[in-house]
């Protein structure tokens, strides 16, 4: 088995690639695909916080490289779907601690026995950048719908287009606000593939539930009813090479809608 | 009618909402106080007429926040039939302020308050009081067994909790709980982890040298001494304090602590707060348990020392009791 190596990465921080490789990694693995997610934002860690996974990290990334164990045992598995695993990231070292040659052995090792392997890159474009892409063959491009976030989009894409390894890439828009588009405050989808001649993998809508499921450490597209849960899913089924219609994203009118987007927006503010 | 107890509950009172909006609007203003949390709701909702779909959101609201719909009292017989469709408990909930509420007529019969024995001190709380977050599990099993011991001798040192690869047995023949409800730390299965040519010993760490250190430890940080550790100050998620004899904190512990990392299966782990993401003793590590959600830092008045250490191939914690 050969498994797909894809690298998630934006350029700019706190545009959602965690959250992405979270929920991307959770739904490929619900649909019975076998997932490593890979934390490679050695000293700044997050993914392990996201999936609940935090207590039980025993060995890390760099454990493995530096070879205190095996890379089996680094592998944490999820609570709740075993065919989903997480190598964490050292939280006590930083970028230097790892090389794109030694990550790119790693990557190796694990596309053998699994469906798909996902890395999670650090912002930026310097060794963490270059570490987590070596050895990956796709990547997604996170973005948001704004100006500083496109631009440092654009720089990622042209870095990936000079490496010879990244066969494909495509372009997640988190984040969308459709009433912000409609009243032209925010730039729509349209604009932003336009800008970046990029294809596109997918539309998340801004939701206030994302922040109860990082708190919680439960990824969001394990609620059923979330949009943004759901356009998560979709982009599982993107890349199983399926074609799905984008969401429409205008909000739900009528009284029981209303009512539903209340309990959301209470439901988030916990 | 024959009058009961909710444990651990208290009553929302929203038969004053004309519509759903201000319904959801109250209610959900209510839910949003963190002692919420664990508690059995009952609600009054007066004579609103509430669809199957509209209870079954206010039913998913209130679970949301890990709290539970113990009973209900509406005078609207369509709301009525709603409850009964999801089986909810329909009763008469009085509002004086001591709870005269029917909830399982078959236990629990006495006219008294809800009472909750927190370590030694008993709290007497009424109903319409949102209860304080006890450290202590309320439910019936360990209720009892606090109950027994608070009424020993208060100064000494009891053991919380027992951890360890038999703790189911262990958790029946003590009459508590299943081990993922009431155990704060739960042991990993590593295997052997003490590095190449350590072997378990049981060296007395009174005669190790001490590091004392005068600062909050942060994220990424880590502590590594060959001999007792002792912060004054907390330790924040993240961090990691890897010591050769004890670790003590004198403060919040919330990452990870390894005492006795060379082996040492006596060493210790004491913190006002025991937080600890995870708990290593010599080869023995533990992660905390999923259920118990701890904030990012818990930051508190509200100290409970507490104790790790090896017992009988288990980590186990002792608690000090305080004398109030």
């Amino acid at each position: 088995m050969t498994g797909r190596v894809i690298v998630i990465t934006s350029g700019k921080g706190g545009v959602g690639k965690t959250t992405t490789s979270a929920n991307i990694g959770t739904a490929l693995a619900k649909d019975g695909y076998k997932v490593v997610l890979i934390d490679t934002d050695l000293g700044l860690r997050n993914l392990d916080l996201l999936l609940g996974l935090e207590n039980r990290i025993v060995y890390t990334i760099v454990d493995v490289i530096e070879e205190r164990c095996k890379l089996k045992q680094a592998l944490v598995k999820d609570k709740k779907n075993p065919n989903l695993s997480l190598l964490a990231a050292a939280q006590t070292r930083d970028k230097s601690a790892v090389t794109a040659e030694q990550l790119k052995e790693i990557c190796d090792t694990l596309k053998e026995e699994n469906d798909f392997v996902l890395v999670d890159c650090p912002a930026g474009i310097e060794q963490g950048f270059q570490n987590a892409v070596a050895g990956a063959s796709e990547a997604i491009v996170v973005t948001t719908p704004e100006m500083s976030a496109i631009r440092d989009a654009d720089r990622i894409i042209g870095l990936l287009e000079s490496k010879e390894e990244i066969k494909s890439y495509k372009l997640l828009l988190n984040r969308v606000r459709p009433s912000l588009i409609k009243s032209n405050e925010m730039m729509s989808v349209d604009d932003v593939v336009e800008i970046l001649s990029c294809p596109l993998i997918g539309i998340i809508p801004e939701d206030t539930g994302i922040i109860t499921s990082t708190n919680k450490g439960e990824p969001i597209v394990n609620d059923e009813n979330a949009l943004a849960g759901k356009a998560y899913r979709n982009v599982a089924q993107r890349i199983l090479g399926e074609e799905v219609p984008f969401l429409d994203l205008d909000e739900p009118k009528g009284f029981m809608a209303k009512i539903k987007n209340a309990f959301a927006k209470l439901k988030a503010k916990v | 009618m024959e009058k009961g107890f909710v444990e651990n509950g208290f009553i929302i009172d929203l038969s004053n909402a004309k519509n759903t909006t201000q319904l959801v609007f109250e209610l959900s203003s209510i839910m949003e106080h963190p002692d919420v949390k664990g508690k059995n709701v009952c609600l009054k909702l007066g004579s609103l007429d509430l669809k199957q779909s509209q209870l079954l959101s206010i039913k998913a609201l209130i679970e949301s926040m890990d709290a539970k719909i113990a009973i209900m009292d509406t005078h609207s017989e369509q709301t009525q039939a709603s409850a009964e469709s999801l089986g909810i408990t329909i009763s008469e909930i009085s509002g004086e302020i001591a709870p005269s509420i029917v909830c399982r007529p078959e236990e629990n019969l006495e006219e008294e308050p809800v009472i909750v024995k927190e370590e030694g001190k008993t709290v007497e709380i009424h109903a319409d009081i949102p209860l304080p977050q006890s450290p202590v599990e309320t439910k019936e099993g360990i209720e009892d067994i606090y109950e027994e011991e608070t009424a020993q001798e208060l100064s000494e040192v009891i053991p919380s909790e027992h951890f360890g690869g038999d703790f189911e047995s262990l958790a029946t023949s003590e009459g508590l709980l299943k081990p993922e409800e009431t155990s704060k730390y739960i042991l990993l299965d590593t295997g052997d982890v003490l590095p190449e040519g350590v072997e378990e010993n049981s060296v007395n760490t009174e005669t190790l040298p001490t590091l004392y250190l005068n600062q909050t430890l942060r994220s990424g940080q880590t502590v590594n001494y060959e001999g007792n550790i002792f912060i004054i100050g907390d330790a924040h998620p993240g961090s990691e304090i890897v010591a050769a004899g004890d670790i003590t904190v004198w403060g919040i512990l919330g990452g990870i602590a390894h005492a006795g990392s060379l082996g040492n299966i006596t060493a210790k782990v004491r913190a006002l707060k025991l937080n600890a993401i995870q708990l290593r003793i010599a080869g023995l590590y533990a992660r905390r348990n999923d259920t118990l959600n701890v904030p990012y830092v818990q930051k508190t008045n509200e100290f409970t020392p507490e104790e790790a250490l090896i017992e009988e191939g288990k980590i186990v914690i002792y608690k000090k009791l305080r004398r109030d």
